[in-house]
């Protein structure tokens, strides 16, 4: 059967005809290079670079972004396009993610022109890979805290410390690298090959198999001058990227929860148990009507969050909200997709359980549940409760 | 009223489809004359019972297949109230130039026909069927298969005309059908096997199968988990590929849930299974209780006799 | 080169189809799509304008909806977009939508043209060898592939042992079965082109066609017939006769 995707409040109504033509173009990729694909590459570990070519190709890394050879769509459609590719699987939008709002969109916004020149054409055609290297191995909720730094050496920057949890690192070209420059923290573009920089790729990873998940390392790392990013400090400059990318995933954990909804309705519909198929039951049914009204209220969230971005009256509080929200459900779904699906929801015949173990990873990258919870908590409030300090 | 029934052949011998033909026109009144292209088949089609007379044409465009020219060519020979054809793709290709010759209507792939002339024909890829009535002089296609052949035992006249027309489409080069697998995602008919066939060296028996009817060879999970021999790329059922053949012979599938997936969406099902309680039984179209060794040999054979 | 595709817009081959009051209702389709022998064609079309150069012109007839599978189309590199609007098309019998396309054809300037072998919804297949005759083109269906060499066209087709190679000079019509290579994806930057290509839009009688009587009228729309209960036999003695039942009673092979 062909995928539907839920759509109760016909959020398609409300979409332009291009943005109806990219999300489509995405929904067929994914239908035919990454459904029929993505199990093996979960089980082997890999991420296809194959799909980096189709991306590229398709012209949607780097979607928000104008000029310099970037698309310039509007959120709505990069949210489409996250949704989509998120219906496939995490670790796919993960990629673009990663690429398009975590290295792209620094390099942008805080670039200089000589930068963005020389970067975001070759990037947006997927040619060049990029990642984000803000939080290591001892600084995650609190990357302020940060021990990775730059001692200016005159005709270099020497870099030391190290990242970890970096998707793209150990296949990308390029790191956009956040350390602290004599206390402040900037950004630097560390490219492979810079003397001192490695990065091993981490394995033994129960989430997000078929995406690269790597440690940054810096060795006494030398890059020149002109790598440092000259128009933020301080923890703007992740923050925004951070921004950008969570308002993707907010679309992203939609098209997470519809596939499993679809998957959960389809077995129900045809596994036959005690004469009758158990979407006859009210338990299942139950589960299903609950699924489809936390997939709706996700949907007008993100829908209407990417409305906001269009029109440039968003604020950071809105997209935790978003983030936190869409994706707690959608792994809620998930499991309980996997309940659905009995015994069969283990196997990798069905995608549920992959999506399972993947939306535990989104629930705590980007900012932790928790995390976006105090940062609601501050905005209602005016008292932040992340640390003890006063 | 006069009907021209165009002949189909199969190589140089009548196609059977062609006492189909004949059959239909009869059924509905009309008079049957036979167009032999090339005048292949004409002895034959002599011999079927109510046909009028065969018109054997032969001309230099009947060497190779060009549309064109042949309808050309079996225009200028008949008038008729009615062209009838199979729904080949020949079939399809002549009456439908004929049809634009004369300035009248067809329509194809019949699957009845009544007096009136009233059609009915698959539509949609046979999600519904549309009856409509199309006045005359008009231009019908017939499925194959959906009416009743004439019986033999005629013996109309024959005659031979000499008729050829310019040849418009030059045949460069031939090329014998490559033996590859059919594509279980896109085959019409799929053939596969389950656990149930002990060993994947079996699976031969099932190619030797898809060869004559020109199906896709498929594999349920089980098959594909239990032997590496089996390729993933069998598998149907697979996520995200939508199979929907028009028939699906299972052979040694249980058709438990798991192995289901896909497969449901076939038009028309076989199962082959020698355990009765299987329940692949309970969705198969046609069930055979047998063994795969006692049920595939005489599929072969069945099927090579079509 | 002139090169022409003639594409259809037609409920999506997954879409349930459902019969009330006597006619397929069409409001129920949840999604239209380009038929998917045309998508074949279109390819085709698209990698002999790249090869030879000229202008690809996509035609369709049919409904406003239909314009959408044309902005799909230029959304693919198509150069220009030809609508012939009728709203109902159902009731036209095949002279009629021959001639309106063989017109079209003609408007557009074209004298190569490609389109399906048949639509997927009346599985027909009459307009390619129809449309050929009245452009005095001739005509290859069951076509694979189309090359050019400069001066004269090579299709590969089916023929009864396997495929032949074939050559025909234009104006001519190809109609295609499965294609080599399937259609290719748009972009992000050929659906922002897409928005630049209008339409030209015409109705039959811009093009000099009357379409007023039509031979053809539709008594009523059915679902198939329900399928007999499975039947169940015993033995191999019984595939002779399940054979003839496939043959004749489900009439699949």
């Amino acid at each position: 059967m062909a995928y539907e995707a839920l759509d109760f409040y016909d959020i398609d109504s409300l979409l332009t005809d291009e943005e109806r033509m990219v999300r489509d173009m995405v929904r067929d990729w994914v239908d035919e290079k990454v459904i029929p694909n993505i199990e093996k590459a979960c089980r082997d570990g890999v991420f296809p670079d194959e799909w980096r070519v189709d991306l590229g190709e398709m012209g949607i890394l780097g979607a928000p972004l104008d000029g310099y050879g970037c698309p310039g769509l509007s959120y709505i459609a990069y949210g489409l396009i996250c949704q989509e590719l998120e219906r496939g699987d995490s670790g796919v939008r993960s990629f673009a993610s990663v690429q398009g709002s975590l290295a792209m969109y620094p390099i942008w916004d805080f670039g200089s022109e000589e930068q963005k020149n020389y970067y975001l054409p070759k990037m947006t055609t997927g040619e060049w890979i990029g990642c984000f290297g803000l939080t290591e191995p001892d600084y995650g909720s609190n990357p302020g805290d940060m021990i990775t730094r730059a001692e200016d050496k005159g005709d270099h920057y020497l870099l030391n410390g190290a990242k970890m949890w970096i998707t793209n690192g150990t296949t990308a070209d390029l790191a956009v690298v956040w350390a602290k420059l004599d206390g402040v923290i900037r950004g630097f573009i560390v490219e492979k090959g810079d003397p001192g920089f490695t990065a091993p790729e981490m394995t033994g990873k129960h989430s997000l198999k078929a995406s690269v998940t790597s440690e940054l390392v810096f060795q006494d790392c030398i890059i020149p001058k002109d790598r440092m990013l000259p128009h933020v400090k301080g923890l703007k400059g992740p923050f925004s990227c951070l921004n950008n990318a969570r308002y993707g995933i907010s679309w992203g954990a939609v098209g997470a929860a519809q596939s499993c909804f679809s998957s959960a309705r389809e077995y129900a519909l045809s596994r036959i148990q005690f004469d009758h198929p158990i979407a006859s039951f009210q338990l299942v049914q139950n589960k299903l009507a609950w699924m489809l009204r936390e997939i709706t209220k996700a949907q007008l969230l993100a829908y209407h969050l990417g409305k906001k971005k269009d029109d440039g009256t968003w604020i950071a509080e809105q997209i935790s909200l978003a983030k936190m929200n869409n994706v707690d459900i959608a792994l809620e779904i998930a499991r309980m997709a996997r309940d659905i699906h009995g015994a069969n929801g283990i196997l990798d015949e069905y995608p549920v359980m992959r999506h399972m173990a993947n939306l535990e990873s989104v629930k705590t990258y980007e900012g932790t549940h928790d995390i976006h919870n105090l940062i609601l908590g501050r905005h209602i409030t005016g008292i932040q409760a992340f640390t003890r300090e006063p | 009223m006069d009907v021209t029934v165009i002949a189909e052949t199969s190589g140089d011998r009548l196609h059977p489809v062609t006492a189909q033909l004949v059959g239909a026109v009869v059924s509905i009144g009309g008079t049957p004359t036979v167009l032999c292209a090339g005048g292949m088949g004409a002895a034959e089609a002599a011999s079927i019972s109510g046909v009028a007379k065969v018109i054997s044409v032969v001309g230099d465009c009947f060497g190779t297949f060009d549309g064109g020219a042949w309808a050309e060519a079996l225009n200028a020979v008949t008038g008729g109230d009615v062209i009838i054809a199979a729904a080949s793709s020949t079939g399809r290709e002549i009456a439908a130039t004929m049809a634009a010759m004369r300035g009248i209507p067809i329509i194809q792939d019949a699957t009845n026909l009544a007096p009136g002339i009233s059609v009915t024909r698959p539509i949609y890829s046979g999600k519904a069927i549309e009856t409509s009535t199309v006045t005359t002089p008009c231009a019908i296609t017939l499925r194959a298969n959906a009416f009743d052949a004439a019986g033999g035992g005629g013996s109309a006249e024959v005659s031979t005309v000499n008729q050829s027309a310019d040849v418009a489409v030059a045949v460069r080069e031939a090329i014998a059908k490559a033996s590859e697998r059919l594509d279980v995602a896109e085959a019409n008919i799929i053939i596969s096997g389950g656990r149930g066939m002990g060993d994947p060296a079996n699976f031969s028996y099932l190619n030797e199968i898809a060869d004559i009817i020109g199906a896709a060879v498929g594999a349920s999970r089980a098959a594909v988990d239990t032997w590496e021999e089996i390729p993933h790329d069998m598998q149907v059922g697979q996520t995200g590929k939508t199979v929907t053949p028009s028939l699906y012979i299972a052979v040694g599938i249980s058709g438990a849930i798991q192995h289901l997936a896909g497969m449901r969406t076939s038009k028309y099902i076989v199962a082959i299974n020698k355990d009765p309680d299987a329940p692949i039984f309970g969705v198969a179209d046609y069930g055979i209780v047998a063994t795969w060794e006692d049920a595939l040999p005489a599929l072969k054979v069945e099927l090579g006799k079509l | 080169m002139g090169i022409a595709v003639l594409l259809k817009q037609v409920p999506d081959t997954t879409a349930k189809i459902s019969v009330s009051g006597g006619r397929v209702d069409e409001s129920a389709v949840n999604k239209w799509s380009m038929s998917p022998y045309d998508e074949y064609a279109l390819e085709s079309a698209l990698q002999l304008k790249e090869s030879g150069g000229g202008d690809l012109v996509a035609i369709t007839c049919g409904p406003s909806r239909a314009a959408k599978m044309l902005t799909d189309a230029a959304a693919v590199g198509v150069d220009s977009l030809l609508h012939i609007l009728v709203e109902d098309i159902s009731g036209l019998d095949s002279t009629q939508v021959q001639s309106i396309l063989a017109a079209a054809v003609a408007h557009s300037g074209s004298d190569i043209v490609f389109c399906g072998k048949q639509a997927a919804d009346t599985n027909a297949g009459s307009t390619g060898p129809g449309v050929a005759h009245l452009m005095d083109a001739s005509c290859v269906t069951m076509v694979s592939e189309v090359v050019s060499d400069g001066s004269s066209l090579t299709a590969m087709r089916a023929s009864s042992d396997g495929n032949e190679r074939v050559a025909v000079s234009a104006p001519c019509v190809f109609a295609f079965d499965k294609g080599i290579i399937e259609l290719r994806r748009p972009n992000v930057r050929g659906i922002m082109m897409a928005k630049k290509k209008v339409a030209e839009t015409l109705s039959p009688a811009d093009l000099g066609v009357d379409i007023s009587v039509s031979s053809v009228s539709i008594i009523g729309h059915n679902p198939p017939p329900q399928k007999p209960p499975g039947q169940k036999f015993e033995g191999a003695d019984s595939v002779a006769a399940v054979v003839g039942k496939l043959r004749d009673e489900a009439n699949v092979i």
